[in-house]
């Protein structure tokens, strides 16, 4: 696929027919290799659809499924006023105002459209293949993108690289129903509009722009870095002097429209005018409107008198602006820098001050060797790339320098950011392997392949262009490439298939006779939940599984994935890090029914609530009424996390533990070892035999991985 | 014509007997009580004479039990026997008359009924460890409207733990099996409880809903769909539950359903099990000579009180159950099929849906049900929508599965319907790009590169 996309530019001549031209041939070269490309990347991220079944995966892509099937049933007047009275008991979660409403709107348009059409397609399933769908648009807008900052054959390879690329992949496989599924066409579409309107200096492109703008504002909180990007933008196009009517009048335009427009979304607010996030948005606006009269006084005025304004101008509005921005801040009408923020500049603030953001896998700094797993070629490729931008500077390749630069920077701070170098990757290596390919081909065909089938024209203008390189260096380089590209097409299929493409809520393992042994139960568990507790029952379990439950579970649950209240998780911690005792007053006060752990000892799952136990007990830990609970009387005297006879005495009577290992005990799980041996820890536990007093078992799933126990009631007095 | 005359002598019968009717009696009855499951099958073997030499028409036969699901009448040269039940305003007891084809004074009569949630849990709430104990509550003697001469009753049972059951002497207990009578001169409508206490193991489950869909397709293929809302309605679970205790315990949780078996029909391919959560892992799929079976596992094992709901869905070849001369078809196929043995549905609502363009139909069941409005749906490629015949029924158990017919017109040239819009659409695609193409639609003329 790559191979024959590298040589598209090219390589239309050997598919000659005799009754179409150059130009014919070209298009349906090109054209073949769009829809190629654009049905490949649809197709690879089915793997996970052929291995299990059309689910949705993981966690926050529950809760974006919840609130589309919401959308769809009752229309958006409704979800936009929706008031979830089934998360964050008894607080409510208002969700019309608490979201972004891209994603959702999306599919539920997609679903009307399609039931307009008699096409009787499940919400789920719109829903599940939503994700590739777009993955296939963002090929088109990829290639669209690149064609306008370098060239057509740049274009063709980037589509390509991109259509596999695991880096975005792994946000966007099928049943991964998130906003960044849908948010990186948006962000590729406005980049690739904010080009054009740079380009051409017409209102009309920067209008559609805007519109682009709006609807990636209204799909992925990542707007944000579009909204500093341009900015940067236009500020590099000033400092290199090349500041013109067009820019200002792309971005004047978009700035307006694009502002306006993004504060319609309730969540976004006004922000846009307030947040220090986009003040960098707000100046460069205010530095074009100046640069602009400066320039009319520049051709108006002798130099002079012009030198003097210029001057005093410089002086007074900067300092103005330094005494406004400060004041603002300062009584809180610009917001603070928030931590999400803050981490992203300075990577170990978050771990310093919140234990919550600290605490979410995605949020850690990218390592060194997930740069190669989510990329491959493309991190060696990218500063060939940059530099061939370089060599032949113009106002779109500043833009595309810019956003890899800062995007590269990005991704080194949050593993999640990885989605937005990706793009970026493929696009300057596909300008990178365009350039050198579109280099050396033409010495190998000079030298070995039959000129008798190209055209006389062609054929001419390549002797001219192949002084200096020899045959054989040629045809050695081209073979390189080519070699580097399959290689990348086999790891990112392999990618792909072994570490992207697990739906996470079935879990499937290799027993030792080699079949394959499905743990289904984690839905079995909420099934279980919702046919055979009440309707309004309320569910206490870590936030992981708040979108999963009320999602599959339909039940009441007091914190999920949006992790808005930190008090409330606080207490919810606090709870699961008690004593038996100290913890039914918590759950007492929350109203809670039943209490679900998960649990991984039996089967060896690794991401379970023991595992996360000390997230509970620093996020309980961090709130005044949490004060008692403290990180290191769960150490074991030497320091350790153990789980066994040596731990701490506070860990062995908490809540979470006797719920995971109630009855483990007399469990013997492997072969050779004692009775009540933690697979997961790979150790015998230390607190075996224990009744619960103010709990009892409800529900345990077959291989023991989701626990569910009821809150006992109240004793009655006198017995 | 001739039935309805038949008919009309029957009543004026039955209307003249009544002054004689003490002429008539049950000479002799056998009856088998089988309540080894949570339905009682009783199948009464009873023998009808007319003392005064008269030949006998018709007899009324009287079901003292509530919730009857099912009644057959055969006389003894195994014949049917026509049943009419006898509407009667302030009883809720049944009365059917039975007409039998042949008039002679002395008439035997084979009698199937079988009877739902008259087997109740006692007590009605047990712990995980617990048997599970059923009270079953019948008459001893046959409730007739004529005096019995002789009778005996032949209690099954599901094992041999019998805690308590009526002391009506004569009586036999052996193993599993308790044999009431001979009892001798029983006046008529004599009202005597039999109540027996015993271990009932067996799953008691009840179908609460069925929604069973079928969809006709003229391109040679049948998609049937079951939405199942299930429930076990034996002693309900009290106290915490054990999955240690399950899974370690043979005897833990004897009464919680861990898997039961569907039969589906032997052509069934592309079968389906799962829930509003997705697929449903757990289940085997064996293939019959004469049917499929499915062994379906709940996702969570079915304690008493816990409910579960799933959908089951397949294909079957039209060939089998779709006839058609010209342009009248004729659809046969099950009104309900097997979901499990012994099973009892509460509610079943049935909905056929036809090819788009199926006009004149006609529906004929096996026993009476409730039709429901007719009705259109849109789906894929529809334009005026196919007709939607549906209909319900209560309280139904396996004996109900048999067939209905459906007959309706439908004219083989709107089969070409689908693919000539499939055609039509890509080309006025294809026509509307070169349009596109060819045309210049801007305000402001360009001239052009070469």
């Amino acid at each position: 696929m790559t191979v024959d996309t590298s040589n598209g530019s090219n390589g239309g001549a050997t598919k000659a027919r005799g009754f179409l031209t150059w130009e014919k041939q070209e298009h349906l070269v090109k054209l073949a290799i769009l829809i190629l490309a654009a049905v490949l990347s649809f197709a690879t991220r089915l793997f996970s659809v052929l291995r299990f079944e059309s689910v949705i995966h993981e966690f926050d892509p529950y809760f974006n499924y919840r609130t589309t099937r919401f959308l769809a049933e009752q229309g958006f007047y409704k979800f936009h006023n929706w008031f979830d009275d089934r998360a964050w008991y008894p607080l409510g979660r208002i969700i019309g105002g608490t979201i972004y409403p891209g994603l959702m709107v999306t599919s539920a348009a997609l679903y009307r459209l399609m039931w307009m059409l008699n096409i009787t397609i499940d919400i789920r399933n719109v829903c599940v293949f939503l994700a590739p769908f777009f993955s296939s648009l963002t090929t088109l807008v990829t290639y669209a993108l690149t064609k306008e900052i370098h060239s057509t054959g740049a274009g063709l390879v980037a589509a390509a690289l991109i259509s596999i690329v695991p880096g975005y992949i792994s946000r966007s496989v099928a049943g991964s129903y998130d906003n960044e599924g849908i948010a990186i066409f948006c962000m590729l579409f406005t980049y690739y509009l904010w080009i054009k309107a740079v380009k051409t200096g017409t209102i009309f492109w920067s209008a559609m722009s805007a519109l682009a703008y709006f609807y990636m504002v209204s799909s992925w909180g990542g707007y944000v870095f579009l909204i500093n990007l341009i900015p940067l933008h236009v500020l590099a196009l000033m400092f290199t002097g090349r500041f013109s009517h067009r820019i200002y009048i792309a971005y004047s335009t978009l700035y307006c429209v694009g502002t306006i427009l993004s504060m319609q979304i309730s969540f976004v607010g006004f922000q846009p005018i307030q947040s220090s996030e986009h003040m960098l948005a707000l100046g460069v606006f205010g530095l074009c409107q100046i640069h602009a009269f400066v320039d009319y006084l520049r051709s108006r005025m002798p130099k002079d008198h012009f030198d003097l304004l210029f001057k005093t101008l410089v002086s007074s509005v900067i300092s103005l602006v330094l005494i406004v921005g400060t004041l603002l801040t300062l009584t809180g009408k610009v917001s603070p820098w928030t931590g999400r923020f803050y981490s992203l500049l300075d990577p170990s603030y978050a771990k310093n001050h919140i234990p919550i953001i600290a605490s979410v896998s995605e949020h850690q700094p990218t390592s060194w060797s997930s740069f190669y797993f989510d990329l491959q070629i493309l991190v060696f490729l990218f500063p060939a790339g940059l530099y061939f931008c370089f060599s032949r500077l113009t106002d779109a390749n500043i833009f595309i320098i810019l956003y890899g630069v800062t995007s590269i920077y990005f991704a080194g701070v949050m593993v999640r950011l990885m989605l937005v170098l990706a793009p970026v990757m493929c696009v300057l290596s596909g300008i990178a392997i365009s350039h050198l390919l579109a280099k050396y081909i033409k010495c190998v065909d000079t030298g070995t392949s039959k000129p008798a089938t190209e055209s006389k024209r062609q054929h001419k203008k390549l002797e001219q262009q192949s002084g200096g390189v020899k045959s054989e260096v040629a045809i050695g380089f081209v073979a390189i490439i080519t070699l580097m590209l399959i290689v990348y097409t086999l790891h990112c299929t392999w990618v792909t298939s072994e570490a992207y493409s697990s739906p996470s809520i079935v879990l499937s393992a290799r027993s030792h006779d080699g079949g394959r042994i499905i743990f289904d139960d984690f839905r079995e568990a909420y099934y279980w939940l919702q046919m055979n507790t009440p309707e309004n029952a309320r569910i206490m379990s870590w936030w992981d599984y708040g979108y999963q439950i009320t999602a599959m579970a339909n039940r009441t649950i007091l914190v999920d994935n949006n992790t808005w209240n930190n008090t409330h998780i606080s207490r919810v911690g606090q709870a699961m890090a008690s004593s038996e005792e100290k913890a039914y007053e918590i759950m007492r006060e929350l109203d809670v029914d039943y209490v679900l752990v998960i649990f991984g000892g039996l089967t060896g799952y690794s991401s379970d609530d023991i595992n996360k136990f000390l997230w509970m007990v620093r996020i309980g830990g961090s709130t005044d009424r949490g004060a008692h609970i403290k990180e290191k009387d769960y150490y074991a005297a030497n320091g350790e996390f153990r789980v066994d006879k040596e731990g701490s005495p506070t860990l062995l009577n908490c809540l979470m533990y006797k719920m995971c290992y109630y009855r483990f005990g007399q469990m013997y799980t492997e072969g050779g070892k004692a009775q009540g041996y933690d697979r997961v820890r790979a150790a015998e536990i230390g607190n075996k035999d224990f009744e619960l007093d103010v709990l009892e078992e409800a529900y345990t799933t077959e291989h023991w991985l989701v626990r569910i126990y009821k809150v006992k009631d109240l004793p009655n007095r006198g017995v | 014509m001739e039935t309805n005359w038949v008919f009309f002598v029957a009543m004026i019968f039955s209307v003249t007997l009544n002054s004689t009717i003490s002429d008539v009696i049950n000479k002799n009855l056998e009856r088998t009580l089988d309540i080894t499951s949570q339905l009682v099958k009783t199948t009464y073997k009873l023998t009808v004479e007319e003392t005064s030499g008269k030949p006998l028409k018709d007899y009324e036969f009287i079901v003292r039990e509530p919730n009857l699901s099912y009644i057959s009448v055969k006389d003894g040269f195994n014949k049917k026997v026509e049943i009419e039940e006898i509407q009667e305003n302030g009883s809720n007891l049944l009365k059917f008359n039975l007409t039998f084809s042949e008039f002679s004074s002395k008439q035997t009569l084979l009698i199937e009924t079988v009877s739902t949630k008259n087997i109740l849990a006692y007590p009605s709430h047990i712990k995980q460890n617990d048997k599970q104990l059923v009270k079953f509550v019948g008459s001893l003697y046959l409730y007739s409207k004529y005096p019995t001469y002789a009778q005996k009753t032949n209690v099954i049972l599901s094992s041999p733990n019998i805690l308590s059951h009526t002391q009506a002497k004569p009586f036999l207990v052996s193993s599993n099996k308790i044999f009431l009578g001979p009892y001798e001169n029983i006046e008529r409508l004599v009202d005597e409880e039999l109540v027996i206490h015993y271990e009932n193991q067996s799953p008691f489950l009840t179908v609460n809903t069925l929604g069973r869909t079928i969809e006709v397709s003229h391109w040679g293929n049948i998609a049937v769909k079951e939405s199942i809302h299930m429930t076990h309605t034996g002693a309900k679970l009290k106290g915490p539950f054990s999955r240690y205790d399950f899974q370690k315990d043979g005897r833990s949780g004897q009464s919680a359903v861990k898997s039961y078996k569907t039969y589906l029909p032997a052509s069934a391919f592309g079968v389906y099990y799962r829930d509003t959560n997705g697929n449903i892992s757990t289940s085997n799929m064996n293939l019959l000579r004469d049917s499929v079976e499915l062994e379906l596992r709940p996702r969570f094992p079915l304690f008493g009180g816990w409910k579960t709901q799933y959908i089951l869905g397949y294909n079957v070849p039209s060939y089998e159950y779709l006839f058609s001369s010209g342009n009248e078809y004729l659809l046969k196929m099950h009104v309900i099929d097997h979901i499990h043995d012994n099973m009892s549905i509460d509610e079943a609502v049935v909905t056929i849906i036809l090819p788009e363009g199926s006009s004149n139909i006609e529906l004929v069941t096996p026993y009476s049900i409730k039709r429901r409005q007719n009705d259109l749906i849109h789906t894929y490629l529809d334009t005026v929508g196919r007709p939607v015949v549906s209909f319900s029924q209560q309280n139904l158990v396996e004996s109900h599965i048999s067939q209905f017919t459906l007959k309706y017109r439908f004219s083989k040239i709107s089969l070409l319907q689908e693919p000539f819009l499939v055609i039509l659409f890509i080309y006025i695609i294809f026509l509307f790009t070169i349009v596109l193409l060819r045309l210049d639609f801007s305000l402001t003329s360009h001239f052009h590169k070469d």
